[in-house]
């Protein structure tokens, strides 16, 4: 009986059909009739034109096949990927709602590159420009291609209010404005303007509801100011942590990537600062920095170091770093006197 | 000798098409591999990773397995129903669609046009061509088997079948896409259901492009090259259908720990784990139709490519349920392991039962012998160390680097907080990935000069044979 159906095929191709059509009602169609597949977050922003010429960019060169954008809820990750100005720990992790203007979404499937979820809240400007530019020269050993040539590309306003249009009729909320400010928006911008403005912008499109800043004593002594074993310790940190990728080996900076930490004019303002603001900015990153008002940077690429290192470890490195600068000022005037006696 | 004229000419070319399209995309899978370890072999703004990685894929998946599949499915499917393609022109035109297709792909990824959807990464107008394309072959496949001259339709027709439904509904709503231009486009879905249909549709990509389409192969192309029947017809029954209900609601397991809700990730991993049962039934009806005489393995030189082509098979489909198991995925998922695992499915079973098919169709074609059996076995033991060497160290360096970014210390801090630190130790094991895949290119080249001196071969006797019935093998009724 049920034999028959191999000589009939169009009684085959129906029951075939059924079989290949439930799954995927159950798993593909039948989901999107659900909330839970169409989550919403409190003041979801959609991408501004530069951010939005950055992402088209971004899918364009392909950067889905080496980095994906989603933050697991594994500890591990959440420590690596610091999503962490969230003032909840659910906040640490990718969240269904802040995707919901992604078409489509850029998860990817392939880590060869770090996850770039949160990434506007890890890096500078200026660190992805010199990154782009040449990789290797901030991140020895990477495998990242360079991406110099997005410098001499001009990005088109009246081609990005077309890709506008047509997210808003795919229902993400774009309004005239935004559609007429697209050209203004993108006047004078290169390519590696707009893929850096949406490396800035991943991670932020959530409110994450933690406030940036510290309660900082200016007067407090650093307790581990002439300790000896904490200026190794704090000279090492500075190297496992990751320092020295962007503000140099020695502390001594970066052209334009990250400042120095031992000149005399700290993050762009001329005067030394007490210990205590050095430890405030490593604790709580670039927010520390504005409530100090310094200038520094403008995009403010400092990240906050507080969830991973203790205070007494964050002493240590400020330790170093004083002593790194007593001896960059005396080694300095041996310099100057060289050059000096050359000429 | 069938007293019909089978339409040759155009299964000959898919066979061609496909293999052209395979060595570029090999070739081009050696290119990014080197990629991998040297960023300096990067050409932007064309030649980088990013935009040649979709051309890999794609060319493999749809130049050498697509253009496999419609060669040898209608091949399959004329022998089956007892008759030509309805439509042979058609065909023809189809054939030089496809190329034209590929050959505009293959352009238009380099030059950055993409949906950014695995497997899908083609823009609007060349996915119209694909459902052209596709729709031709449905057009010839149901109409030749309508037109069928025997009642009962084989396992291979079903396969076969199977294929053509499943993947046009499938690649139908996937590139479901506003155009913006010619060449970009924003896909209707958004952020977790679009995760959620893209996986829905690549999962069973690979289900319906890499696993029924070889499954008809194998069970057509087994018996006819042994000569021993297919062990089990009930067996087969059941697992086809088990297979055809199963994979489609297993895609979800890409996305074990993103965002997607947990109810859809875990029905997914249940499926998936299910479907360990119909991949094992082929497997089980593989092995036993050969088992009715091992021999075979000696004297027969296609057996051992389609033999352990079913075994990769078998283990691919045990070590991806595995993958998909929470435990194991927030280990392996995004590192290297996965790559291996994909390897050994293309490699290991795809590419061996389509070579094999290949090697038994285009003698048949001129009603003559391989030109080299020797050579064949060269290519065999070739693409077998390849496969190997490159499965096994991708499984352990993406072992090492999922372990190396899980890596915490007492504290709960990492202890490889640069992440490059956690790259730097691929290296070794993406130059040993390169030399893999240099053995199997080579490997393969023997199999393409094999296929190309066969058919020379098979030329010069069709001419010594011309005087008497001119053009013997081109289009019949």
């Amino acid at each position: 009986m049920a034999g028959k159906i191999y000589s009939k095929p169009l009684a085959f191709s129906i029951a075939a059909t059924l079989a290949v059509l439930a799954g995927s009602i159950v798993m593909m169609a039948y989901p999107m009739l659900r909330s839970d597949m169409h989550p919403k977050v409190e003041g979801l922003v959609p991408l501004g034109a530069l951010e939005l010429a950055g992402r088209a960019i971004y899918q364009r060169e392909g950067c889905v096949n080496c980095h994906t954008q989603t933050v697991r809820p594994l500890q591990s990750e959440v420590v690596r990927y610091k999503g962490n100005r969230a003032a909840e720990p659910s906040g640490r992790y990718s969240l269904a709602g802040e995707f919901a203007y992604d078409h489509p979404f850029l998860w990817g499937s392939k880590r060869t590159g770090p996850d770039l979820a949160f990434e506007g809240w890890l890096k500078s400007a200026a660190w992805h420009v010199a990154h782009f530019e040449n990789p290797q020269s901030v991140v020895p050993r990477s495998n990242m291609p360079a991406y110099a040539f997005l410098k001499d590309a001009a990005v088109d306003g009246d081609d990005l209010r077309a890709h506008m249009r047509t997210l808003r009729r795919l229902g993400v909320p774009y309004t005239d404005a935004d559609l007429e400010g697209a050209a203004a928006a993108l006047q004078g911008k290169t390519e590696m303007d707009a893929i850096v403005a949406y490396m800035l912008s991943l991670g932020k499109a959530v409110d994450r509801g933690g406030k940036g800043g510290l309660e900082l004593d200016l007067e407090e002594k650093n307790p581990v100011a002439t300790d000896v074993a904490a200026i190794t310790k704090g000279r090492q940190l500075f190297d496992a942590q990751g320092c020295s990728a962007c503000h140099g080996d020695e502390a001594q900076g970066q052209e334009g990537v990250a400042p120095s930490l031992i000149d005399d004019a700290f993050l762009g303002a001329k005067g030394d600062l007490p210990d205590a603001a050095y430890f405030g900015m490593i604790k709580g990153g670039s927010d520390v920095k504005r409530q100090l008002g310094r200038p520094g940077l403008a995009d403010g690429g400092m990240q906050p170091f507080g969830s991973e290192l203790s205070d007494e470890d964050i002493w240590s490195i400020v330790a170093w770093l004083r002593n790194q600068k007593a001896h960059e000022a005396s080694e300095g005037h041996h310099d100057d006197a060289a050059e000096h006696g050359n000429r | 000798m069938n007293e019909y004229r089978y339409d040759h000419r155009t299964v000959q070319g898919f066979i061609l098409s496909a293999i052209f399209w395979g060595v570029v995309g090999i070739l081009i899978g050696l290119l990014i591999s080197v990629q991998m370890w040297l960023p300096a072999a990067n050409f932007p703004p064309y030649l980088t990773f990013g935009r040649l990685r979709p051309v890999h894929t794609n060319g493999l998946a749809f130049g050498l397995g697509v253009g496999a599949i419609f060669g040898l499915s209608y091949w399959i499917v004329m022998r089956l129903c007892k008759r030509p393609l309805l439509f042979p022109r058609l065909a023809r035109v189809q054939l030089w669609l496809f190329n034209a297709g590929i050959a505009l792909a293959a352009l238009s990824l380099m030059a950055g046009y993409t949906q950014s959807l695995e497997y899908a990464e083609l823009e609007w107008p060349l996915d119209v061509a694909i459902v052209v394309l596709w729709v031709m072959f449905a057009v010839n496949v149901f109409g030749t088997v309508l037109k069928r001259r025997e009642q009962q339709m084989y396992v291979s027709l079903w396969y076969v079948i199977a294929t053509v439904i499943a993947v046009a509904v499938l690649y139908l709503v996937n590139n479901l896409a506003l155009p913006v231009s010619l060449t970009k486009s924003y896909p209707v879905f958004a952020g977790v259901n679009s995760a959620n249909v893209q996986w829905w549709y690549g999962h069973n990509a690979v289900g319906f492009v890499f696993t029924t389409p070889i499954l008809a192969m194998f069970y057509y192309f087994l018996p006819k090259a042994t000569g021993l029947p297919i062990w089990s017809h009930r067996l087969s029954i059941v697992a086809f259908w088990s297979l055809v209900f199963a994979y489609l609601w297993t895609g979800a397991h890409h996305l074990v720990y993103t965002p997607l809700p947990d109810w859809i990730q875990t029905l997914a991993i249940v499926f998936t784990l299910f479907l360990i049962a119909p991949s094992w039934g082929s497997v089980v009806n593989g092995y036993y139709t050969v088992g009715q005489d091992w021999s075979k393995m000696r004297s027969n030189y296609l057996t051992k490519f389609f033999i352990l082509g079913i075994t990769f098979y078998g283990l691919q489909t045990v070590q991806g349920p595995t993958q998909a198991l929470r435990v194991v995925s927030q280990l392996i998922h995004f590192t290297d392991w996965v790559p291996g695992h994909v390897h050994m499915g293309t490699m290991g079973w795809v590419t061996m039962v389509i070579t094999a098919s290949v090697y038994y169709v285009i003698p048949k074609i001129y009603g003559t012998e391989i030109h080299s059996v020797k050579l064949a076995n060269v290519h065999f033991w070739l693409v077998l160390v390849g496969q190997l060497l490159f499965s096994i160290t991708m499984w352990i360096t993406g072992i090492r680097q999922g372990w190396m970014w899980k890596a915490t210390d007492a504290q709960g801090k990492l202890v490889y907080r640069n992440f490059v630190d956690t790259v730097a130790g691929n290296y070794p094991y993406w130059h040993t990935r390169t030399l893999a895949g240099i053995v199997f290119t080579v490997g393969m080249l023997f199999f393409v000069y094999n296929v190309l001196m066969t058919i020379r071969k098979g030329r010069a006797l069709e001419r010594q044979a011309a005087p008497a019935t001119p053009a013997a093998h081109v289009t019949a009724a």
